[in-house]
């Protein structure tokens, strides 16, 4: 309802500005540079020549905008792919709707990252990175994106106005973002063209971007207009460790490419023509996206059905490597069943397609979000029982609402999407894959999504802190172990605090609340404490704002006879005697939470005890006819942050078995080296 | 020995008549295991014995929650499980390299060698075993080292294609390839410990050369013998396997230990089984071969007559026209 009202609004407000931007007569407004596509299925018709943002829903099952529309890209981009370059033009018409006039524009040039004197590399080398080391790197393997020509229309060529600036750290060698100051402000609620030509040289791939043997990946590709929030420009540089916010708008764009390849793309295709030069033109079209990727390789294998979704079907678009054909039906089974559970669980995926395509092996290309448009990850040799495919196309799938449909900043709040879509990620894998075999089940070996995201935690659990920029983490590990790892454990945990069903109406509130926006993470918060109806500051100010860790131990079990003085042969004697049993439990580290204990005896009686937490220690004592045989902290094991799951328990009889099991794997393998040795060397 | 004899079948005939070498290899390897498990054991215990959480990895097998038990400061640093493993398992070679004469000597036996000679024969072949094997060490490792490196050349190229399994292909075929050739250079020096040890052989170097001739010689048929014994291994390796995943309750670990000890036992007749063909190659090949004597025949005692000249058996005496 909130959402029809909104769109209300939005297309009065249109209106009205248009007729605004007409009297002012500021502009010479041409049309868009190509027909849009979308106009059968438009809502309402722009005035002939003014400049507007479309209000098409070709690429959506809604016979309304869904968002707030403010960009509108026009790109007709004509791919080298002997240089590995893209040389296009863009007319990116922009509608101010940030209640201000604007007299500056800054500008993404993401591909200028690969540069050696970017920021992006200066982290990457500092702090680490998923891709290369950049040991040796070679200047054919650079990326760059440089704006030939800028227009503004009615204010005339204005490239000799822009200038790099870099905002977070300074480095004057960083190119990633171009400020553009106008001689003549945009006022509050009218839009402004820009004619922009530039090239972009993609590199070989990097951070999900670029080129491999004959394969590209169009991400980040063209200059990208930064986000009015909260009152300024957010245009961040682009760092080894952030990804990207934008807009939502309209996209059309034009790919010239060889005609041998095949091609995929954000949106719906429009279509394909062939051009005498053996070249081919496809052209694109997406409503209510803030952002544009698109892929090319001549080996693709295509494999392509509908699912029906409750907003209408979605047309399925698997892109697969060739020795990966085998598996283009795990990668349908997965995408649909995460698709099921997204609808049923968080609310409807309203856009008309998706393409998950199946990238060129050992390329930097795997595992990416881009609206209506997704890379998988696989192999050619990939065991039923590993479920990699299905990990990361479900992952990549959830960004359609945790990035996608939510769009958080990615540069200042991380976790919003990547650790609410890891949290995510667990529910539904441990829906589909099981709770305990989510990631491998081979060989009686398992692997959980919760295990694995509770281990990245591990691993740089007190370094950083949830909230916090994504360019400020110590290292791109401790980035990936916090914004993934310990958002998912947190998240987990708070599950527990609020319970399942409840936390799935938070997560399904959210999402239909703040869908085609960009909320914050206070926004996230407060709707947790609103639909739990708890004050749960106590936690947030530990778990996400803090750096606090969680150690909970069961420090110490004692039982004895209470009459332990007296002569008796038979005090020990089952049943008879009467113990004295203490409980000592340990809060090791400084995260404070409220926790159950299970205490059991050994006539077979449970005890559950609730702690605040908030001491140091505590400790139970019991007087009953039975010693305490073990206790434990957490016994329905819903607490994934405390950093050491080994002493939440504690046994008063020792049990050697599963050390004594372990220990045979590692006689095995002690004596299959020693064998090897004998037999290769003597 | 029958010339015609197959190398297999005569190279299993030694192992089966001589199954306590075998026993006395698995003993050596199961004591240095466990020697070098201890430390491991005691790392692992002082998480595992007194924590519910242990179960995970009692019932079942749960990978986190190993990882997690690995990364306990608890457990120490990992190098203080690795050594003594790495140590005990060295150990293990040395000790093979020790006892291994006496194998040989017990195999080309006909009868059973009695313990003072098997180790007398350790002894005797101790430095010239160390010797043996410096020499093969260098050149086992040159040629693996070439071999790897031409490998990794070979699968960067291969990298560069677009055909996504060209490279496993180059992979996998090139380490077939390289076994094929470590196969072959461990032939030639079996074949040359075992001219060392039943040739009684003091310059080494002569064993290495005779060594070298043979094992090119009969290159197919020793290269097939040792393939066998090997496939033999991976058979035995692969079904150990299954049945210890398959049969063995993820709690059991009596049971596993039982199954993978007997894998472990077994896994050690196929090496010996090519010791074995070496020692039967040896003997039909190999062997000086010792040449029946002529019967001598008496030499008639040459006799003086009287005048001083001699007398030559069986000729007619001297008579006074000659």
């Amino acid at each position: 309802m909130q959402i029809r009202l909104r769109l209300a609004a939005l297309i009065a407000a249109s209106a009205l500005e248009v007729i605004v931007l007409v009297n002012q007569k500021t502009t010479t407004a041409a049309g868009p540079q190509m027909m849009t596509p979308g106009k059968a299925t438009s809502v309402s018709t722009p005035v002939p020549g003014a400049l507007s943002i479309p209000d098409t829903t070709l690429a959506i099952n809604s016979s309304t905008p869904m968002s707030q529309r403010v960009v509108h890209y026009e790109i007709d981009a004509k791919y080298d792919a002997a240089k590995h370059t893209v040389d296009a033009t863009e007319v990116l018409t922009y509608h101010n709707v940030t209640g201000q006039a604007l007299d500056h524009f800054p500008l993404h040039l993401y591909q200028n990252a690969f540069q050696p004197k970017s920021t992006w590399v200066r982290e990457a080398k500092i702090e680490g990175s998923r891709d290369i080391a950049y040991d040796k790197w070679d200047e054919k393997k650079y990326g760059s994106e440089d704006i030939k020509n800028l227009e503004v229309v009615g204010q005339g060529d204005l490239t000799g106005q822009m200038q790099y600036i870099a905002s977070d750290d300074g480095n004057k060698d960083d190119k990633t973002v171009v400020d553009l100051h106008l001689p003549k402000p945009i006022p509050s609620g009218a839009y402004v063209q820009f004619r922009i030509a530039f090239q972009t040289k993609l590199p070989e791939t990097q951070a999900r971007s670029g080129w491999k043997r004959d394969f590209v990946l169009g991400g980040q590709w063209f200059p990208k207009v930064g986000v009015w929030w909260h009152g300024a420009w957010n245009c961040h540089q682009y760092h080894a460790t952030t990804e990207f916010f934008a807009d939502f708008g309209v996209y059309d764009v034009k790919l010239t490419v060889p005609q041998d390849e095949v091609v995929g793309a954000s949106g719906v295709q429009v279509e394909e023509n062939n051009n005498p030069d053996n070249t081919k033109t496809v052209t694109y079209h997406g409503d209510d996206i803030h952002d544009f990727a698109w892929t090319a390789s001549p080996r693709y294998k295509v494999r392509e059905s509908v699912y029906q979704a409750q907003m209408g079907p979605i047309k399925l678009r698997f892109m697969m490597q060739p020795a990966h054909w085998n598996q283009a039906e795990r990668h349908e089974r997965i995408t649909r069943q995460t698709l099921d559970h997204f609808e049923s669980w968080y609310g409807p995926y309203p856009y008309k397609t998706l393409t998950v395509v199946d990238p060129e092996p050992d390329s930097a290309a795997g595992g990416m979000e881009y609206p209506t448009f997704i890379t998988g990850d696989s192999s050619w040799f990939m065991p039923s029982g590993v479920y990699l495919p299905e990990l990361v196309v479900e992952h990549e799938f959830g960004h359609q609402y945790w990035y996608g449909m939510v769009a958080t900043n990615e540069f200042e709040d991380a976790w919003l999407d990547e650790g609410i879509n890891s949290y995510t990620e667990v529910k539904v894998l441990d829906s589909i894959l099981g709770k305990n075999t989510s990631i491998l089940n081979i060989a009686g070996i398992t692997l959980s999504e919760r295990e694995a995201q509770r281990l990245g935690y591990l691993t740089a659990a007190d370094l950083d802190a949830m909230a916090q920029k994504a360019y400020e983490y110590y290292s791109f590990s401790s980035y990936g172990g916090v914004t993934y790892g310990k958002t998912a454990s947190a998240l987990l945990t708070l599950e527990g605090i609020v319970g399942e069903d409840t936390m799935a109406k938070v997560m399904r509130a959210y999402f239909m609340k703040y869908r085609f926006t960009h909320p914050t993470k206070e926004d996230f918060l407060k709707t947790i404490e609103e639909v739990s109806g708890r004050d749960l500051r106590w936690y947030f100010s530990q778990a996400v704002y803090g750096t606090q860790v969680m150690d909970y131990e069961v420090l110490k079990i004692d039982s004895f006879p209470v009459h332990w003085y007296e002569p008796n042969k038979d005090r020990n004697a089952k049943g008879d005697t009467v113990f004295q049993s203490y409980v000592s439990l340990h809060r090791k580290q400084d995260f404070v939470m409220p926790l159950e204990v299970e205490i059991k005896f050994d006539n077979g009686e449970k005890i559950r005890e609730h702690w605040d937490g908030q001491s140091r220690w505590t400790r139970f004592s019991y007087q009953k006819r039975a010693r305490v045989v073990s206790a434990e902290i957490d016994p329905d094991h819903t607490v994934q942050l405390d950093s050491n799951n080994f002493n939440n328990s504690y046994t008063v009889e020792p049990d050697a078995k599963p050390a004594h099991k372990v220990a045979n794997y590692w006689l095995f393998l002690t004596q299959c080296l020693s064998q090897a040795l004998g037999w290769w060397a003597v | 020995m029958n010339k015609d004899e197959g190398l297999l079948s005569s190279g299993l005939g030694m192992v089966l008549r001589n199954k306590r070498y075998i026993v006395w290899f698995y003993v050596l390897n199961i004591f240095l295991g466990l020697f070098g498990t201890v430390v491991f054991v005691n790392q692992v215990g002082s998480i595992l014995d007194h924590s519910l959480q242990s179960d995970r990895l009692l019932h079942g097998f749960s990978l986190g929650t190993l990882i997690e038990m690995f990364s306990r400061p608890e457990f120490g640093p990992t190098v203080a499980s690795r050594a003594p493993a790495m140590f005990f398992a060295l150990l293990f070679l040395v000790a093979t390299a020790m006892f291994l004469p006496g194998v040989l000597q017990g195999y080309a036996s006909t009868y059973r060698l009695p313990r003072d000679d098997f180790f007398r024969t350790c002894g005797r072949n101790l430095w010239r075993f160390i010797r043996l094997m410096m020499v093969a060490g260098i050149v086992m490792g040159i040629a693996a080292s070439a071999l790897f490196g031409l490998h990794g050349v070979l699968e960067r190229k291969a990298a560069e294609s677009t055909n996504e399994l060209l490279l496993p292909e180059v992979r996998i075929v090139g380490l077939f390839l390289i076994f094929l050739v470590m196969a072959t250079l461990r032939i030639w020096f079996d074949l040359a410990e075992v001219d060392i040890v039943l040739n009684d052989q003091r310059a080494v170097g002569k064993s290495i050369a005779a060594g070298f001739r043979h094992t090119f010689r009969s290159l197919g048929r020793l290269l097939g013998s040792y393939l066998v014994a090997t496939i033999g291994a991976a058979f035995v390796l692969s079904v150990g396997l299954f049945l210890w995943m398959k049969s063995v309750a993820p709690e059991s670990v009596v049971g596993a230990l039982l199954i993978s000890q007997l894998t472990l036992l077994l896994l050690l007749i196929p090496r010996f089984w090519q010791r074995g063909v070496a020692v039967s190659y040896w003997q039909q090949h190999m062997m000086i071969p010792v040449v029946p004597a002529e019967p001598i025949e008496p030499q008639p005692v040459p006799a003086m007559v009287s005048d001083g000249s001699r007398v030559i058996p069986n000729s007619p005496l001297p008579t006074a026209e000659s």
